[in-house]
């Protein structure tokens, strides 16, 4: 019953986090070719603290495959660039979550700047040229906010998550 | 528990500071200090190469083509194109609507020593809206097309 429940409860953060993913792509907010400031990551935050680090992997992982399919840019450029950034980001957020020395803000505003660096990593192999830096310190200017946004909707969606989760336990 | 909580709180806030003082003094440093000389030539490029297809020397107010571009049999024409009336240079991206890869077409001016993408196909265009450029490298990632700006002989455009 547990089982099932966390299952579902997955693959609805995942339709989530792909819908989220899909809308910051078509607004085009990132004014550096290919990157994204990554308000997907939110997801993959929420499920790094309520359930663990590997759903969280697994989470990450198919929501960068599947949104890749649904736009149709699977192994194209940008694809790339999508998953080293959010590879990049989970593991520094892993990494960090465990030492418990940082808030979820903390971890949050980390994790989005390690995703501008997987981002301008990939676009460096992907382009073939360093180019791209030239917007990295815009990226990582613009990635601070973000992570903000995305540290207090999970702290926030966290501590309702608390009171409900373990009232139906 | 609730002591706890607030030294995390803290600390979060302290990261943050220090993170934005750093990122927001690199920003800045960078804006003052980029360099600001007119750029001697600009290189155009397609897809993960180094050796630039095209050439434009503003000096000398040339474009040199250095190579063909290398596309399927299906498509006509013979790429990159260089107009020297109209000043463009037309490759074929890598991006495609309904099947059939898309040009880009790259203006550039002698007298302002300027390039701009003034046509290209891609779902947001980031690289035509960026608008005409003096030294900021264009990339038109969907398209694998880019246009990088030298100074000097030797040096790339860098930061």
């Amino acid at each position: 019953m547990k089982q099932t429940r966390k299952m579902i409860l997955i693959a609805n953060f995942l339709a989530i986090a792909i819908v989220l993913n899909l809308i910051e792509s078509a607004l085009a907010l990132s004014p550096v070719p290919g990157a994204k400031l990554g308000f997907a990551n939110v997801i993959t935050l929420i499920i790094l603290y309520i359930y663990s680090f590997k759903d969280s992997s697994a989470l990450t992982l198919l929501r960068v495959i599947l949104v890749g399919i649904l736009s149709g840019r699977l192994l194209g450029p940008t694809f790339y660039m999508s998953l080293s950034g959010a590879a990049f980001s989970l593991i520094a957020m892993g990494i960090l979550k465990k030492t418990n020395f940082f808030g979820i803000l903390g971890v949050s505003v980390i994790g989005s700047i390690f995703h501008v660096f997987g981002q301008i990593g990939a676009g460096i192999f992907v382009i073939g040229s360093t180019a791209i830096l030239y917007w990295m310190p815009l990226m990582l200017l613009l990635s601070i906010p973000a992570g903000i946004i995305t540290g207090l909707v999970a702290k926030r969606f966290i501590s309702v998550w608390d009171t409900w989760h373990n009232k139906i336990e | 528990m609730e002591k706890k909580r607030n030294q995390t709180n803290k600390r979060d806030i302290l990261l943050i500071t220090i993170l934005l003082l750093i990122v927001g003094g690199l920003f800045l440093y960078i804006q003052v200090f980029q360099q600001t000389d007119e750029a001697n030539y600009a290189h155009v490029y397609y897809g993960s190469s180094d050796q630039p297809l095209v050439t434009i020397d503003f000096q000398k107010s040339k474009v040199i083509r250095h190579e063909e571009q290398v596309v399927p049999n299906d498509y006509s024409g013979n790429y990159p194109l260089i107009d020297e009336s109209s000043r463009t240079i037309t490759l074929l991206g890598d991006y495609e609507v309904s099947g059939i890869r898309q040009i880009v077409v790259i203006q550039y001016d002698f007298g302002f020593k300027t390039v701009q993408i003034i046509e290209e196909q891609s779902p947001n265009n980031i690289c035509s809206r960026e608008g005409v450029s003096y030294g900021k490298p264009l990339i038109c990632l969907p398209n694998r097309v880019r246009v990088e700006f030298e100074t000097n002989d030797d040096s790339d455009f860098t930061i």
